[in-house]
């Protein structure tokens, strides 16, 4: 028997459901497992059958991490090495999370500041006023498809001999350059939102050119700008190859401080990465829960009828 | 005291040719209305009066004054947009007295003149809503009255109405004229609907490809057009239109096509002979019973009350139309003569434009 339109699309529903929570599970399952890992004890982050939820739970990886607190006991069930009773032996004063966290602060914050702001008003210039032609738009974008690699080589001796390298400065200046094409073209595509009409309903009513981007397009575009300010930041946040590579051991981000958790012996040394990991996210949660609000609308943006 | 003068004005983007030479004068007071088809240039005239767009060459004057690189603002002008345009990020009242606040009026008076515009174009009971929760209606007055409040001298309006459903249209084309008579502003109106241009203009000026096709009240548009383009433009229902040939007969001029052979009386005997268009206003149309051997048909009959139309079916695309007083009694089918009063009687030669007796 055909099905009635209902439950055609009761079934549809349904199976869109299904589809998303399967994905959901996929997205969401990383998190849980470093949540999940930061708060085991050190036998469990390899054991097997793996401990999906530890009955053993422990703030110790925290503590070591972020606390330079390294005392092992037996309560612990820590897995410790019989003769030392040392569990690991990597040189504990590399590690400045601090540091680490501080910098990264500094360097993606400064850095995503100036490419939202210099890529909003290139942006408004590209829609407005056609300053950089659309062809000269996608080369601009075609500039972030090159390997970040292949850059590395000149721009290393290049920062060597202008004394950038390794310096706060040098990594905020990368970054900003590197982040401003998909700056331009996110905010370009929010200010593309906004009718032209409405600025010159603005302008016939007196107001000048500044008044009018400051009163009437800023507010309507100001979602899409946190929106892209929240993308970018992300993508300098975790950056990695950049700033390991242009860093010697003076400006340290948070991505390189986790690479330096390995042990000598036993590999990767799961559990801080785990804590470290939780930290270096916290703050990105604290960040989109602070713009909650303009997020909703600066990603559907352009699909609401205004 | 406020008068707009268009001289050699023309507008080109890249090598297309918006408005090619325009030549107009708009007197104080005046409710002048450019109409056209889209893509006429009555859009780019506008925008070009307002300053959003420079013309390529030519002159636009404001009271006396060149004003071509004057900025929008300092123009003295208001001007009301199809999308109405307003601040969706401001409420009614905001988006009211925003022009004021840009002139840098006073607290008080802004608060004064506020009430005052939105007494006039009834939306007093808006001021406090958001525009997203207001109808297209309540939309546009609130656009009229954001540009009323700053009091320019002249209303640029472009197409204001049009994206209003058909009774809103009435309402609002009433109450633009009621505006106009109340301000004595000078009123310029962009639209491409004849109806809104017959009822709203004290001049029409008719656009075609760039330029000024025909100018005057709207009954001499409408009674004297002078070409095919604007005979079929104005009236509802349309002029019926019908192609055929002048030909010489006996010692008069005849029109012939395969459906109509009107004899033309002596006042078209300067008719040149070959192609053209035979024209009559479906008022104009004597619908006459007749026995049965005629073999014209009543198509269709639509009666509408007062009036009653008759559709007859031709070869090209559209039918001919009649219209005949709504206490007349026709019925599909029956046959009927039609006779077509000379006096009445519009001739196109082959390039459209009008043959004058």
């Amino acid at each position: 028997m055909a099905m009635t339109m209902s439950q055609k699309r009761n079934t549809f529903s349904a199976f869109r459901y299904f589809i998303l929570t399967i994905w959901l599970l996929i997205v969401a399952f990383p998190m849980f497992w470093m949540v999940g890992t930061s708060f085991k004890p050190d036998k469990e982050w390899f054991a097997w059958p793996p401990v999906y939820i530890t009955e053993n739970a422990t703030v110790r990886n925290y503590l070591i991490v972020w606390a330079n607190i390294n005392e092992y006991t037996k309560a612990d069930g820590a897995h410790i090495d019989e003769k030392t009773g040392e569990l690991s032996q990597y040189t504990q004063s590399l590690q400045r999370p601090w540091v680490a966290l501080r910098n990264s602060t500094i360097i993606a914050g400064i850095a995503t500041t100036l490419a939202v702001l210099f890529g909003g008003v290139l942006a408004y210039g590209v829609s407005r006023h056609n300053i950089i032609s659309e062809g000269k738009m996608f080369q601009l974008l075609m500039l972030r498809m090159v390997p970040p690699i292949v850059l590395i080589a000149p721009i290393s001796l290049w920062y060597r001999q202008i004394g950038l390298l390794d310096t706060i400065t040098g990594l905020v200046l990368l970054y900003f350059l590197t982040s401003l094409p998909y700056a331009v073209w996110m905010a370009k595509s929010f200010i593309d939102e906004v009718p032209r009409e409405m600025e010159q309903a603005a302008e016939i009513l007196g107001a000048s050119r500044w008044r009018t981007i400051w009163e009437i397009v800023l507010p309507l575009v100001r979602s899409g700008l946190v929106a892209t300010f929240l993308f970018i930041l992300i993508l300098t946040w975790s950056e990695y190859l950049l700033a390991l590579l242009l860093s010697k051991s003076e400006v340290l981000t948070l991505p390189v401080e986790l690479s330096k958790y390995q042990g000598s012996t036993e590999g990767r040394v799961y559990g801080r990465q785990a804590a470290l990991s939780v930290g270096i996210t916290i703050p990105l949660i604290f960040v989109g829960l602070i713009i909650r609000k303009h997020l909703a609308r600066g990603f559907s943006f352009g699909m609401v009828r205004r | 005291m406020s008068r707009i003068e268009l001289t050699d004005l023309r507008k080109e983007f890249g090598s297309v040719v918006a408005v090619k030479d325009l030549n107009l004068t708009i007197e104080d007071g005046e409710f002048i209305v450019l109409v056209g088809p889209s893509g006429c240039g009555k859009t780019t005239t506008l925008r070009m009066i307002a300053g959003f767009e420079d013309p390529t060459a030519g002159e636009i004057k404001l009271d006396g004054t060149v004003v071509n690189d004057l900025e929008p603002r300092d123009r003295d002008l208001g001007m009301v947009f199809q999308s109405h345009a307003l601040f969706p990020h401001k409420n009614v009242a905001d988006n009211i007295v925003f022009g004021l606040r840009m002139k840098n009026v006073g607290k008080e008076e802004q608060l004064q003149k506020l009430h005052e515009v939105s007494d006039l174009v009834r939306i007093s009971h808006l001021l406090t809503k958001m525009p997203a929760q207001c109808s297209g209606g309540e939309s546009q007055r609130i656009a009229l009255a954001r540009t009323l409040v700053t009091e320019p001298s002249n209303f640029l309006l472009d197409e204001p109405l049009s994206s209003l459903d058909a009774k809103l249209r009435r309402e609002l084309r009433a109450e633009c004229d009621r505006l106009h008579a109340e301000l004595q502003k000078t009123f310029v109106y962009v639209t491409h609907d004849q109806e809104e241009a017959m009822t709203l203009a004290d001049r029409i000026v008719v656009m075609d490809q760039g330029v000024i096709v025909q100018m005057g009240s709207p009954i001499d548009i409408y009674s004297d057009p002078v070409s095919y383009f604007v005979a079929d433009f104005f009236g509802n229902p349309a002029m019926n239109l019908i192609p055929g040939e002048f030909v010489k007969n006996g010692s008069g001029i005849e029109f012939k096509s395969d459906q109509f052979n009107v004899p033309l009386n002596e006042k078209f005997s300067s008719v040149p002979i070959g192609s053209g268009t035979f024209g009559i206003r479906p008022e104009n149309v004597q619908v006459v019973s007749s026995n049965s051997d005629s073999n014209r048909k009543i198509g269709l009959v639509e009666p509408l009350g007062k009036d009653t139309l008759l559709y007859f079916e031709t070869d090209s695309d559209r039918p001919f139309v009649a219209v005949v007083d709504g206490t007349e009694n026709h019925t599909a089918g029956s046959p009927v003569e039609l006779n077509f009063p000379q006096e009445n009687i519009f001739l196109f030669d082959s390039n459209g434009d009008r043959i004058r007796a």
